[in-house]
Formats: C-alpha cells, structure tokens, sequence
C-alpha cells in the first residue's frame, strides 16, 4: 500500500506510544482474523478448480460489470456529494438547514428498500407508467440494468460523500480564499486552488465509503437485475459451493485493497487545520433557482419515491396470510439496542486506530487503519458465515447472541467511526495538548482533559453514522441473531421475501424515522465546527 | 362431530374442531390411503380438541379440516427445540407458534433464513450447531445436507404418513407439503390451450418471443433444470436453454416476481412454482392470470418442502415427533389453505383454482434426491451464459 505519500500530520510526539500501538494493532487483528477463514475454506476449493473459476468469461465478464459499477456509482457520488456539500455550506443557498437535512436523509434509506421501490415505481407497468399511460405514454425508458443499479444505489450511498465534504468545508479556514481572491484569483480558481486541495481527503474517505458499499451491496444490483460481482457469489451459495464462494470473496477482498490503495493516493497530504475562520458567503444571485432546484430534484427522487411507494403498500392494504407478520414495538427496540451499543463499541474499538493514523503517521498506523475496512467490504453474507464459524467453534459462549451480533457489526462499520474520528483528531491542534503537558498534565490527562473535548463532535457523528448504518444491516444480522430475535430489517425482510409488501411498510416507516432521529445528530454535531 | 364450540357461519372467527372424527368424514369422501389409522385414532381422541390453525377462511372460500391424523393423536411434545427453518415466518410463523401455544412445556427458537444460507451456516457449525431440525422449502436443500452426513433416520411413525416418492429412500428427510411446477400465462395475451404441453416446445414457440420469464438464480428454477438434465440429458438442456436465450428471455429474481409480471402484462408468461399464482389470485381475484401445467416433463415435476433432524439435535425423539406434527392434519390443512401448496397426507385437498394432487402430470421415475445436484446444475446454466 502506498502510505508513503502521507508525510504531514499534525506533529506531535515522534515516537509512537507503545500502548497505543499495541491497541490499534488489537483491534485490526480482531476484525482480520475472522476473515482467516475465507482463506482456508478457499484452499480447499483446489488450485486448478479455483484458476479455472476465476478465469471463466463469465467471472471475467462480472468482474468487469462490478467495476464499471463502483466506478459509475463514485462518480456520480462526487458529482452530486461536492456540490450539495458546497451549496448548503458556502453559499446563501434558501433555507440551507432544511436542504442539509434532505439531501442527508437519503442515507437512511436502505438500498434494497430504494431498488424495490425504484423498480415499482418506474418499471415496466409500474407506478408512473400507469400514471401516465392515459397520455398514451405505454413504456418508459429501461430501469432495469446498469443505470438502474448505479441510480439507486448513488441516491442511497452520495450522502456519505455529502456528509464528510461538508465536515471539510465547514472546518476550512476561508481567509485563505479570501486571500486567493485579493491576488486576483478568480472564484474558479480560487475553488481550484485553495478549496479542492483542503476538501480532497474528506472527499476521498466519503467516496471510498460509497466505493466499497457498492461492490459489497447485493440486493440492489440482484433487484436491478445486473450481473455483479456479489451474484456470482450469492449463487454459489444458493448452489451449496460454499468453498468456490469464499474464493470468490478472496477475489473481492482483493479488489477492496486496490481501492484503498487508490483512495489513500488520492487523499494525498494531510494538514491539520487548525480551527477555520469561515466568514464569507457566496451569493448565488440568478443562480438560487436552478440550485434549490438542484437539491430538491435530488430529494424527491431519492425520498418521495421510495416514501411514496411505501404508503401506496399500506394502502393495499394486508394479505390474508401476512398475519404472523403483526409488528410488534420490541423490533424497534431491538434494532436501537443493537444499534447504540455497536456505535459505542465501535466508537471505542475506533480511537486507537484513528488517534495513531491521524498524530502518528507510520507504515505500521496506516496499515492498522486501512486493516479495519476490509470487513467493510466483504459481503455481508461472507462475514456473516466467517463469524459463524469462528463463533460455533472459539466462541461457543457467545455464538448466536448478542455480543457476537455486535462484534459482527463493529467489524462491518468500524471504518465509519474510525473515519470520523480521524478527522476530528487531524482538526486538533497539537500544540493544545502539548501545553496541557507543560502544565504538567500525564499524556492520558491530556487526551482526557483536551483532545477528547475537541474531538468529541466527530465522535458523536461517527458514533451516529454507525448506529444508522446499523440500523439498516441486514445479511449478517440474519446468520449472527439469537435465533428469535427480531429486528426491523429483519421483519421488512420477512415480509418482503413473501411477497406481502404492506407488511414491510410499519417497519419501514419506524426504521426511517429512527435513523433521521440520529441523522439529526450527524447535522447537528457540525455546529460545533464553526465556532 | 364434537363440534361444541363451533360458531355459525358468517359471524367474527369460527372456530373449527379437527377431532378424529373429521378423520372419518375425510375417509368417507373417498380419499384412499388412510388404511388403518382410522381404529387406531377414532377413540384415542379424549378430550383433546385441536382448533383449525388460523381462521378457517381461505381467500377461495371458507374450508374444514377434511382429513389426516389430528395433532391431537400424536405424542406430546415438550422442551426446547432450535428450528432452522428455510421456509420463510410469512408462511409458517403462524403455524410455530400454533404448536408452541399447544403445548404448555414446549418452546421452539426459530431461526429464519434462507434454505441455502442455512445448509451453509449449518455445516460451517460442523458439531456445535444448535439445530435440532432444518424446514426447508426444497429436497435440494434437504438432499445437501444428507449428502454432508448431517442428517439421522426418522422413525417409520413419521415417514409412513406420506407416499414413498415424497420422502428420501433412505428415510433421513421427509416431504411435508408439495409444489408443482406450472407455466403461469396471462389470459389477456393467450388461451390455456395455446400453451405448449410439452416443456421441451418452449424455445421454438414464438409466441414467447421477448415475452417469457424466469428466475434462473432461484433454487426452484434450478430444481426445474436439475430434472431436465436427469430426463432429457445434458445436450438437450443446453440446447433448451440456449434456445430460450435465443427467444429472449427476460430474468427476474424470483418467481414471485415472475408471476407478478405476468399478472401485470408485462410479460405472457413464465416459469414459476404453482403456488406464486395462487398468492397473488388471493390478493387480486381479477388479475389475467391463470395456470397451465406440462405433462410428464421436467416442467412438471412435484417438488417437496420438507423436513429433517439433524445429527446434532439434542433430543432426536422431540426433533422427530416435532417433524410427525409438521404432518398433522392441521398442519398438512395450514399448507393448503395459507401457503397455497400441495397437502402431503393423502385426504387432506389443496385448494384455490389448483388440479388435485391426483390430476397431476408429474414425470415418471423421477427420485426427488436427484434433484440435489445444483452443482452440476450451475455448471450448465453458466457454459450456457445464463448465470
């Protein structure tokens, strides 16, 4: 991996604590040595058998499919992440806070829950086309396929690119665009120059966060109906070649360390802000319209339709034969429980690893940090049976309860703390602590007395965006569970594997209120950046 | 007929009683193969009185329990049993729980998922797995698992209550409620009678052309193929599949989605599981959708749901007395009326807009435990390039 770029943080102790260390590397090897199990059920497919596999068109051709994907879905992610981001925190943009809430909102949304939307909204003899169809409109243009997979899973995956710019933006010291500006810089330019250097790693980190979520992501490419690389997998499953399925997640894997490898080019060199000043605004002028317009286009169609479709479920009203499928308020209750205590273990498991990467920039941090996201990408299905194996057989005690569960999650979303954090910790100024160490505090009084204090919006919102992300897992929750613990995601699941669709609604609903209720909090947490 | 507690017709829930002596009216509406459960059954009764699980409505009318043995004449159960049950909560969480509020000392932990993600979860277990029985919604799933030596022997009490061909030879699964094969159509766009009879006719009917659909990743599909390459062989299941590429077949997920398709037209017809039609008749009465079957082919074959006791469960009498209940009149009567699928006990009818059991063409000589080579299966599909 290509670490060496990363010269610059923000200073600090040159030497790297031992303690600190040896807990960030206890929190990689945790979240790795589950995942040793793919390697060794992969060796058992046999070498002949697993090139012949790799190398057959189709493998070849899906292969393809899913990079053309990841590519499309983080462009797109970009294209629309950066410039919302820009609008709601630069500019005189109309009720900025209401447009920061609804272009956030989308991350909420399942993806699965979107594609199955999308797919009855706008298919064949779907919603609209019945809407339309006594215009003498009798077929729309094609949802299904790649557009239809890189659109939703852009709607529901662009807020994480939204979100991190914004954190950028807000904590970005604008003098310096100011200063651009007097040198007789244009806006362009000074954007090019002074803003895109400073904004580059937070978009880089929300763009590999949507990166790996569209290659691991099943449902939707399934529902969509294009070939991705998680079909092939979940086939071989559902053929019961469960060893040519790990080889294939091997494969994956691999493909995750070459887009961490490109992410972490493209972060390039990190500074440590020292607080921003930000003053200035941008008058949009003339241009107000089209970017309100903008932000609500996006809105609407990634939370009007799916919404919309939902309550046209609850509309038809419940089948006959869904009765056992009654909600019961414990799934909500469930779904929080194991939401909030994944987001404060994963927030503990996090400040290690994100502490070490941000203050102490080595081959040994960087691998640490970037151990921890390859859970994140494995396919939910992959990690699920790597933690049915090492919990059936080294974890007897906890295999199929809760602390497994969590576990399963906090290798899955470690990433997204440890992201955040790592950005608030780059936003402290090292020389805040080093002075409480003058005033003879102990380095962990410092870190308890200032740093943690300064960094504890970015806690709140990893912590939050973990929890919501949470909320939403679906495939490792189905093999890890207590047998009879239910959540949310898994009843809309039950429900709509059957078929009985309006059954998924109240769930549903609950699920998205929830999860904005922590949204909220992400937004909100970012006023601590201005200060 | 004990039937104290039953209401009159059309007023809030009836309330049906399944004693043993629905038993003799299901013998005496002529279903053969009960043989001699009648004596062993009619007294043995008592007082134990078994509701009809659910309602006793259908969406196709209202219905009693027309034969089969009552729970009430099987062994009690009681203790914990872990259920991994393939078969979705939607269709049979209703029935769990039945059994569950039976009896007083009895508790199941249900575990849901996919019949394909639990094979693999269970063997990933290897000896520590908690299930005591695996409910899965095919004998592919059910034959992986005898294949991997996971499964143990069920009791002659348990196999004896269904026909030899809907249970493993070797007595180590049973079926518990069947699925036909069907081609689902839409009747505004074709006739019962344009429908081919013959599965192998399909490539060449043009008729069909980019306007037919299948779920090529759905373990039925695959089932349906696997039967294919056992009755016509290998060639001829590539040439079958290459031809319908050649028609223009469009994919769908599964084969709920199939059938929805083509009850909204947008497709003419597909290749699905017969009960698919049957949920989405209840719900819309109205929709242009009918059933057409082949005959004697791989398009028609009868696949089981079914049921096992795994080699770890740690009570294998339980285990195995819970599978005679899965059985039971009751259950074999929840099947037909709130599943849609084919009852298993000979006297127990199916129901909704379905052939009986008996007018089925499904093809000759065709052992179900062949049907578990899905490998092989997703071999083909892929040199063909449909996976």
């Amino acid at each position: 991996m290509a670490t060496e770029q990363r010269t610059t943080t923000g200073g600090g102790d040159d030497e790297q604590p031992l303690g600190l260390t040896v807990a960030s590397g206890a929190v990689a090897a945790a979240v790795i040595v589950p995942l040793l199990w793919l390697v060794e059920s992969a060796l058992e497919v046999g070498l002949s058998d697993a090139l012949a596999l790799l190398t057959r068109p189709t493998t070849v051709q899906v292969f393809l499919n899913s990079t053309v994907l990841v590519v499309l879905v983080t462009a797109a992610c970009i294209a629309l992440g950066v410039p919302l981001a820009y609008l709601t925190v630069r500019t005189d943009l109309p009720f900025k806070r209401f447009w920061t809430v609804a272009v956030s909102l989308p991350l909420v949304i399942p993806s699965y829950i979107g594609a199955f939307t999308f797919v009855s909204a706008f298919g064949p003899r779907g919603v609209l086309q019945r809407l339309l169809a006594p215009l003498g409109i009798d077929s729309l243009p094609e949802i299904y396929g790649l557009p239809g997979a890189v659109l939703v899973l852009t709607l529901y995956t662009y807020p994480y690119v939204f979100i991190t710019t914004r954190a950028a933006l807000k904590s970005m010291d604008t003098t310096l665009i100011d200063a651009a500006r007097t040198l007789n810089h244009s806006r362009w330019e000074a954007f090019k120059r002074v803003t895109i250097p400073q904004i580059r790693p937070a978009v880089a980190a929300g763009a590999l966060l949507a990166a790996l979520y569209a290659l691991s992501d099943f449902g939707t490419p399934a529902i969509m109906r294009f070939d991705a690389f998680t079909r092939v997998i979940y086939v071989e499953f559902g053929a019961f070649g469960r060893d040519t399925a790990t080889l294939l997640s091997l494969q994956l894997v691999a493909v995750t360390l070459v887009i961490l490898t490109l992410e972490s080019q493209i972060r390039g060199n990190e500074r440590t802000t020292t607080g921003g000043r930000s003053g200035s605004v941008m008058k949009l002028g003339r241009w107000k319209y089209p970017a309100v317009g903008f932000a609500a286009l996006v809105a609407i169609v990634a939370l009007v339709v799916p919404m919309g479709i939902l309550l046209t479920w609850l509309a038809e009203g419940v089948a006959e034969t869904g009765r056992s499928l009654a909600f019961r308020p414990e799934y909500a209750f469930n779904s929080v429980l194991v939401s909030a205590a994944t987001a404060g273990a994963a927030t503990i498991a996090g400040l290690p690893v994100a502490y070490l990467a941000a203050r102490h920039s080595s081959r040994l941090s960087s691998l640490f940090e970037r151990a921890t996201y390859i859970g994140y990408a494995v396919p939910g299905v992959v990690l699920g049976l790597a933690l049915v194996f090492f919990g059936s057989s080294y974890a007897t005690p906890i295999y199929q309860t809760l602390y497994l569960l969590v576990f399963a999650y906090v290798i899955r979303f470690l990433p997204q703390a440890i992201g955040s954090l790592r950005a608030s910790f780059l936003r402290v100024d090292p020389t805040l602590p080093e002075a409480a160490r003058t005033l003879g505090e102990t380095p962990t009084g410092a870190f308890r007395h200032v740093t943690l204090p300064l960094v504890a919006p970015g806690l709140f919102g990893g912590a939050a965006l973990v929890f919501l992300t949470t909320m939403k897992e679906l495939p490792a929750t189905l093999m890890l569970r207590p047998s009879g613990f239910k959540t949310l995601v898994t009843h809309i699941w039950s429900a709509h594997e059957q078929g009985y669709f309006g059954q998924a609604v109240v769930p549903a609903l609950i699920l998205l209120f929830v999860s904005g209720l922590s949204m909220l909090i992400i937004i909100r947490q970012e006023g601590y950046d201005v200060k | 007929m004990q039937d104290h507690d039953r209401e009159l017709r059309g007023h809030g829930r009836r309330r049906f009683i399944a004693t043993a002596a629905a038993l003799g009216l299901g013998s005496l509406a002529g279903c053969a193969g009960l043989g001699g459960e009648d004596e062993t059954t009619t007294e043995s009764g008592g007082n134990e009185t078994v509701e009809q699980i659910g309602s006793g409505r259908s969406p196709f009318g209202d219905r009693e329990i027309t034969g089969g043995v009552s729970v009430a004449d099987m062994p009690d159960l009681s203790g914990e049993l872990t259920l991994y049950s393939g078969r979705g909560e939607a269709l049979v969480g209703e029935l769990i729980s039945f059994f569950e509020d039976y009896y007083d000392d009895f508790t199941i932990r249900p575990r849901y998922n996919s019949a394909a993600e639990l094979v693999n979860q269970i063997q990933t277990e290897g000896q520590n797995s908690p299930a005591d029985v695996f409910f899965s919604v095919n004998a592919g799933s059910l034959g992986a698992l005898k294949d991997a030596g996971r499964t143990q022997k069920l009791p002659s009490e348990v196999l004896d209550l269904v026909r030899d061909e809907f249970h493993d030879p070797d007595g180590q699964w049973t079926g518990t409620s069947g699925r036909a094969r069907t081609v689902p159509f839409n009747t505004d766009q074709f006739d019962e009678s344009e429908i081919p009879d013959d599965i192998m006719k399909f490539p060449e009917t043009e008729a069909f052309r980019d306007n037919i659909g299948w779920a090529p990743t759905y373990s039925s599909f695959q089932a349906f193929i696997t039967a294919m390459r056992v009755l016509e062989g290998e060639e001829a299941t590539k040439q079958w599949l290459q031809g319908m590429q050649d028609l223009g077949v469009t994919e769908f997920k599964d084969e709920f989605l199939v059938s929805q398709a083509v009850a909204d037209g947008e497709i003419s017809a597909g290749f699905a599981n017969h009960y698919y039609i049957q949920r989405i008749l209840a719900g819309r009465p109205n929709a242009p959708l009918k059933t057409a079957f082949t005959s004697g082919d791989a398009g028609s074959i009868f696949n089981v749901a079914g049921a096992l006791v795994l080699n770890t469960a740690d009570d294998a009498d339980l285990a195995s007395n819970f599978v005679r209940h899965l059985l039971s009149a009751e259950a074999q009567d929840y099947f037909a009326r709130t599943t849609f699928e084919y009852p298993l006990v000979s006297g127990v009818d199916p129901i909704g807009e379905l052939p009986s059991i008996d007018e089925l063409n499904p093809p000759e000589g065709l052992d179900l435990t062949q049907l578990s080579d899905l490998e092989g299966t997703v071999r083909l599909l892929r040199e063909v390039g449909v996976l």
